[in-house]
């Protein structure tokens, strides 16, 4: 990419060859009308208002590119024509509802009808009725649908479901005297936007994994969340800028809040926002806002008997959905009392990423998500990627979807979700404890062998054999003929026959006997059949390549050697990598405390079980604020140490508070901001200086990125072989969440409460003969424990999965450490 | 001491003290009243015909409210406070002759508590005192306006004294007695005896030094409403705050009958028609008070000292001197 | 009582009003002297004295005696407010749109709405915090639907502050409405005389 010059009305403007003329514009303060255009997808051109000149030469901005010495003029008088009639065309039998609606005045119709000047009508058709449609989560009313097409746009380039399209919507045709009159774009734009509609894929409802991104980003109140509808006004809630507590994405969210009704003048979340053009919520983000612990008053007999277990105790038991803060007087609390802290997740991470450390010489993985989205090579391993860490799916489908890209999925269990990203994706449904095999054969495509030590490189020669084999070969041939074929007149919005003469390639197939190398890693990770050649095809023009290892790794019984496997990749291949951190702060959590891996007599348990319980859940012996309750920082995945603040107020205690009452003297939690650990990475900064915002140009002004140090190594790089009997093939269960859900505070929101069981593909049910709702007892060698069976559209294969969100199921009991455990389910 | 003497004294005391006590409430009445009548409004309507018992609501709202003492007053000094200006009224009362002697079952009334020979003297020197009501309850009150208020009241009072003082000077050299009696009966035969006519400057002095003696308007500078709120009277409710207000009006009625008596002739040669032109002329000078205060606005402090001291006070001595002369030259020249 | 001497405001600087000519303030102590000698002997003083004795004689008492009388209130009197409800249907004007309450300038409004059964946006409570309202009519001038309008009831004492103020002490009885005590309003969104024959096709091509 070159930095060019371009000049847009009359100012000269830096940006990158290849840049869109829109966007080139936006970072630099100039203002472009577009209503059909997101900012990291495909441009829809459904909207056509954001027409420039350009050289001369009408274009629209977001889909033309920007060249060096290019000259652009935002407004002509036919081109403001153009958008006045476009604008007019908008508003063409739109529903007078404004003041019911539930854009309520965020509207962009609204918005530039104002700025276009629209105060009369010229054009007309007949209206058709369009019933409004529930959704399940989501709310459309097509009457109000402008068909800019963004949720189709962002469900497929962005999210990945691609469960939105359109639909014929029957009416009058346009009165053929309107295109002889009317300007030329605003009629072709009126003759689309008059054909069609909004219609989930799966007909009546919705088949996705229920983000709501389309809602976030309608420009007018079509879609629009059903819960919130007619509950309030835009303008009366009060936005709280936060990070989103439910895992380790920590997206930029705001929390719009308001009293919660005339009687009660407590706040209340209405709805989560979020500035959709550079930062897409998962479900769970967007609906689990009200994990609140509420009515909580100060008790101070409570608060003296916190104070006394806190004497008494040895071990504080706590889980990663703390802020950094937090974490940081706990290590306090260890410093000075000798707590032993235990946190197994964030242990396994630490341990994995220090064992990383030791061969990639480096203190933090070297990716993050923003590197995936712009590569266009992906690579997931050991992650269930859509529930372990929504964006990092996003990130991994926008690569592939926007940049041309494919990608590799390595995971027992199958996922259509990650099938339906792309044709160019291929999934690895290997069995369970294969995860090093995935690594060793990462190390086998793409290492550079002549630099990689020679162990690992004759390792991977046992796996390699030649043998003969007849192939089938394709030739291309050259055919001519004549074909009749039906084009559509973007003009009349007529389809007519032409007929042409074609000369195309037709592919011509020969049998052919060759010596080819066969990989045995493909056979023990199952890969599809022909992934040699498909892998070549996936290759072709590839730059930037991400791969992204999720916590199956951490959790590994040799996890330390997979650590290591990831940083010879790092090393010794092309790849940038992302680790996903289990939960929302496991890699801030991981960086502060000192964690030990056995607990001692006497427990404390911080949203988790203890001989005394801390709870944000509001089931323990003293009340903790939940994260949209707290002010502190949150770190994600891409490193970055987010800030989050107080959406609804708390009247309890916090642990600063008990931190106190055991000698410490620091007024508020974030007074630990600034001494958060320098070497880990933080930096000693105020929590009131963290921003928490985009810029226009779409840079992320939040917190601060984790310095990575780096690490003392020993040139040690050995790594162990792996062992193909641990192969977990049949009779196994995975510990995973279903989508919308992370922990218990997700399944707390109201508009996301369900019970847990066996999460059961459809597969998984026939072979085995229960149903859903079925009481099904899980054994494994740890424990047993009986749950409902719950059908899961979104997974495939025979590995179902048991939940850690519903706090009723002791899941984590049956398992081994390892997110997989051998089992056996019974009917009773 | 004479038993009879003792039981009519006490008579005496009481009815002058009842009499007047239910006058100062039906003044607040008249003054009501009037005033609206003076501004094209009805006054009080409600309780009773007429608005007749708002006295009565009043009494009974003063007494049955609660009794605040605010907690950095001085409390002796706050609760004595109204107790000395309603008791220095009626004190003054005491000297004072409100009508001819009569005869009622058989026994001869003098309608005086105490005829002294010096009156006139014992009547100004009460008033006097009555100064340190408002004095001492705005000091004590804690209060800056009314300290502002009592620190005025003084400057007021003493000042003013002066001029009742030296306007009185001339008529009693004139008759020479201080007993409101022979005041009296130096004026009876006519109107053309009245001191009034022989001494016009000294009875326009001690009228414009009675407003200020009083304290009404256009002198309602001790507590001035508008400006230090209720002066002295800030912090004062209930029954307290009706002392000052009794002793106010007692004082007056009372101012009303001495200038009757000095200068217009008081109750004449005793006849009844005498002692109903007495009531009139009292009248006349309470409803003066009301009335002035329809028409005339309040002067400024600083005026008020001036005019006592640079203008009212010269002309008061002037006029002793004047008297003095004339009587010389009439003794003399005789 | 009469309405006319409220009616006629006409006033302007040749009617109504004139300039006090006031001389210039004495300086020396002799000037002043001569100024209340002047003042004294010229009889203003007896002049005011003359005008409110005058006015007692006259005894032309302009009280109203508020309670058993009232003086009449204009149409656009700003009092306690009123939602009303449509003419034909009886159902609430009120769509919960919500300008009431961001125009509000002391920010009194709240108004509870939530989806009904017909899709429909429904106001279940609406309040005004008379404590705070301070009657300029924003919310009635602003309302789209001519809902919320002023009343004429401006007896608003009352046991609670919290009377007169949520939604059904304002909204118009059904019983009201049918009996036709509903009353209508001048301005914008109002029903114009002989509204019937006014209607008209609507102006779309179709």
């Amino acid at each position: 990419m070159n930095e060019i010059t371009i000049t847009i009305d009359g100012k000269s403007v830096q940006t990158q060859e290849g840049e869109f003329i829109l966007n080139a514009a936006r970072s630099n303060g100039i203002f472009i009308p577009a209503i059909c255009y997101l900012t990291r997808c495909s441009p829809t051109l459904a909207c056509r208002i954001c027409l420039v000149e350009a050289d001369g030469k009408q274009v629209y901005a977001c889909n033309a590119k920007a060249k060096d010495g290019m000259s652009i003029v935002t407004s002509t008088s036919t081109i403001e024509d153009e958008k006045r009639a476009i604008m007019e065309v908008y508003d063409v039998n739109h529903p007078l509802e404004c003041g019911v609606c539930d854009q309520s005045g965020e509207c962009e119709l609204q918005n530039y009808t104002l700025e276009m000047g629209v105060d009369s009508q010229t054009y007309s058709i007949a209206d058709t009725h369009k019933p409004a449609q529930d959704w399940g989560l989501i709310h459309y009313d097509p009457a109000l649908c402008i068909m800019c097409e963004r949720c189709i746009t962002v469900c497929k380039d962005m999210i990945g479901d691609g469960a939105l399209s359109t639909v014929a919507r029957g009416g009058d045709a346009i009165e053929a005297a309107f295109k002889e009159t009317m300007p030329k774009d605003a009629y072709a734009m009126w003759n689309k936007l008059n054909k069609s509609l909004i219609a989930p894929n799966a007909g009546d409802t919705l088949d996705c994994t229920n983000c709501g991104e389309c809602t976030s980003v309608c420009p007018v109140g079509a879609l629009v969340s059903s819960d919130y509808q007619y509950s309030a006004n835009a303008w009366e809630h009060t936005q709280i800028p936060a990070t989103c507590a439910h895992c380790s994405a920590g997206c930029q969210i705001s929390y719009d809040i308001k009293h919660t009704s005339i009687t009660d003048p407590e706040d209340k979340i209405y709805r989560v926002k979020n500035e959709w053009n550079y930062v897409s919520l998962c479900g769970a983000g967007r609906y689990g806002y009200d994990f609140q612990n509420s009515d909580v008053q100060k008790d101070a007999v409570k608060f003296d008997a916190a104070v006394a277990a806190f004497k008494k105790a040895d071990t504080i038991s706590f889980t990663s959905t703390i802020t950094n803060e937090e974490a940081m007087i706990l290590q306090r609390l260890k410093e000075k009392f000798g707590y032993r802290l235990i946190n197994e997740e964030a242990r396994v991470f630490k341990a994995f990423l220090n064992s990383y450390s030791t061969i990639s010489g480096q203190s933090l993985y070297s990716g993050n998500l923003k590197e995936v989205h712009e590569s266009d090579f992906v690579v997931s391993i050991g992650s269930a990627l859509k529930t372990d860490n929504p964006n990092a799916r996003f990130a991994m489908n926008n690569a592939i979807t926007m940049n041309k890209g494919a990608g590799l999925y390595f995971h027992p269990i199958n996922d259509p979700v990650i099938n339906d990203m792309s044709k160019n994706v291929t999934q690895f449904n290997h069995a369970a404890m294969m995860e090093e095999a995935a690594l060793y054969l990462m190390l086998d495509l793409f290492g550079d062998k002549s630099a990689m030590p020679s162990e690992v490189v004759s390792y991977l020669a046992t796996f390699h054999s030649t043998k003969m084999v007849t192939i089938e070969e394709t030739i291309d041939e050259k055919v001519t003929e004549t074909v009749v074929k039906k084009v559509l007149n973007e003009e009349t919005g007529i389809e007519e026959e032409v007929s042409e003469e074609v000369t195309k390639t037709v592919k011509k197939k020969v049998s052919k006997e060759v010596e080819v190398d066969t990989n045995r890693l493909y056979e023990l990770l199952n890969a599809p059949e022909g992934f040699a050649d498909t892998l070549t095809k996936y290759l072709a023009k590839k730059e930037k390549f991400a791969l992204m290892v999720g916590p199956d790794l951490y959790s590994h019984p040799n996890s330390i050697n997979c650590a290591r496997l990831v940083a010879l990749i790092e090393k010794y291949t092309a790849f940038n990598v992302t680790m996903i951190p289990n939960l929302s702060n496991t890699l801030g959590t991981a960086l502060i405390c000192d964690l030990d891996a056995t607990a001692g007599s006497y427990t404390i348990g911080y949203n988790t079980a203890g001989n005394f319980t801390l709870s944000a859940l509001g089931n323990g012996d003293l009340d903790m604020p939940a994260l949209n309750q707290q002010e502190g920082t949150l770190t994600s995945i891409d490193k970055r140490v987010n800030p989050t603040n107080v959406a609804v107020g708390f009247g309890g205690y916090t642990l600063n508070d008990i931190a106190n009452a055991l000698g410490f003297n620091e007024r508020l939690t974030v007074n630990y901001t600034k001494q958060l650990p320098v070497n880990a990475g933080f930096k000693a900064v105020e929590f009131d200086t963290l921003p928490n915002h985009y810029t226009n140009a779409g840079e992320e002004m939040r917190g601060y990125v984790l310095t990575t140090s780096s690490v003392s190594i020993n040139g040690d790089e050995s790594v162990s072989r792996f062992d193909e009997s641990a192969a977990m093939r049949k009779g196994i269960v995975y510990l995973a969440n279903p989508v919308l859900q992370f922990t218990p505070f997700t399944a707390k929101a109201h508009q996301l409460k369900e019970s847990g069981g066996l999460y059961a593909s459809a597969a998984f049910m026939s072979a085995n003969g229960v149903n859903e709702g079925d009481r099904v007892r899980v054994k494994t060698d740890k424990g047993e424990i009986v749950v409902n069976v719950i059908a899961d559209g979104k997974i495939d294969g025979e590995i179902p999965y048991l939940p850690t969100f519903d706090t009723q199921i002791n899941s984590s009991t049956l398992f081994n450490g390892y997110r997989f455990a051998t089992v056996s389910i019974q009917k009773v | 001491m004479d038993v009879a003497f003792i039981i009519e004294t006490i008579v005496k005391i009481v009815v002058i003290l009842l009499v007047f006590s239910a006058l100062a409430g039906f003044g607040t009445y008249f003054e009501r009243k009037v005033l609206a009548f003076m501004q094209r409004r009805l006054g009080p309507m409600h309780v009773g015909p007429y608005g007749l018992l708002q006295v009565a609501a009043d009494g009974i709202k003063l007494f049955t409210k609660e009794d605040i003492i605010p907690q950095n007053v001085v409390k002796p000094i706050f609760k004595l406070a109204p107790v000395i200006t309603a008791a220095t009224a009626f004190m003054a009362a005491a000297a004072i002759p409100f009508w001819p002697e009569f005869t009622a079952f058989g026994y001869k009334v003098h309608p005086i508590v105490a005829d002294v020979n010096v009156g006139i003297l014992y009547v100004m020197a009460v008033m006097a005192i009555g100064l340190y009501g408002p004095l001492l309850g705005g000091m004590a009150s804690a209060n800056k306006f009314s300290l502002i208020s009592a620190a005025r009241s003084a400057a007021v009072f003493i000042s003013y004294e002066v001029i009742t003082g030296l306007a009185l000077l001339a008529p009693l050299m004139m008759v020479g007695s201080l007993s409101l009696i022979d005041i009296n009966n130096y004026q009876t035969g006519g109107i053309s005896n009245w001191i009034a006519v022989s001494q016009p400057v000294a009875f326009i002095l001690f009228w414009i030094a009675a407003f200020a003696e009083t304290g009404r308007t256009p002198f309602h500078l001790v507590a001035n409403d508008h400006e230090i709120i209720d002066g002295f009277g800030t912090e004062y409710s209930g029954m307290r705050w009706g002392l000052f207000f009794i002793g106010e009006y007692a004082n007056m009625f009372f101012i009303s009958f001495v200038m009757a008596i000095i200068f217009l002739g008081g109750y004449g040669d005793g006849s009844i028609a005498g002692a109903l032109q007495l009531l009139l002329k009292v009248a006349f000078f309470f409803f003066f008070f009301l009335w002035t205060r329809a028409a005339w606005p309040d002067i400024r402090p600083d005026q008020l000292m001036w005019l006592c001291w640079k203008v009212l006070m010269p002309i008061a001595v002037v006029n002793v001197v004047i008297t003095g002369v004339v009587i010389l030259i009439k003794q003399g020249g005789m | 009582m009469h309405v006319e001497p409220f009616t006629d405001r006409n006033v302007s600087e040749q009617s109504a009003y004139y300039y006090v000519d006031i001389e210039n303030y004495p300086v020396t102590g002799w000037d002043k002297f001569k100024q209340v000698v002047k003042r004294s002997i010229k009889g203003e003083l007896f002049v005011g004295l003359w005008v409110v004795m005058r006015e007692l004689i006259k005894f032309d008492i302009h009280t109203v005696q508020y309670p058993k009388e009232k003086l009449p209130i204009g149409p656009r009197y700003r009092a306690v407010h009123k939602l009303l409800r449509l003419w034909e249907s009886g159902f609430e004007r009120c769509i919960g749109c919500g300008l009431c309450e961001k125009i509000c300038i002391s920010d009194c409004i709240r108004m509870d709405t939530r989806i009904d059964e017909n899709s429909r946006k429904e106001v279940t409570e609406y309040s005004i915090n008379l404590g705070r309202c301070i009657f300029c009519g924003y919310c009635a001038e602003v309302c789209p639907e001519l809902a919320i309008v002023h009343g004429d009831r401006y007896e608003n004492a009352s046991e609670q502050r919290a009377h007169f103020v949520i939604k059904d002490d304002m909204l118009t009885p059904l019983d009201f409405l049918t009996s036709g005590q509903q009353k209508e309003y001048p301005g914008f969104g109002a029903i114009t005389p002989h509204e019937d024959e006014r209607v008209a096709k609507t102006p779309l091509a179709y």
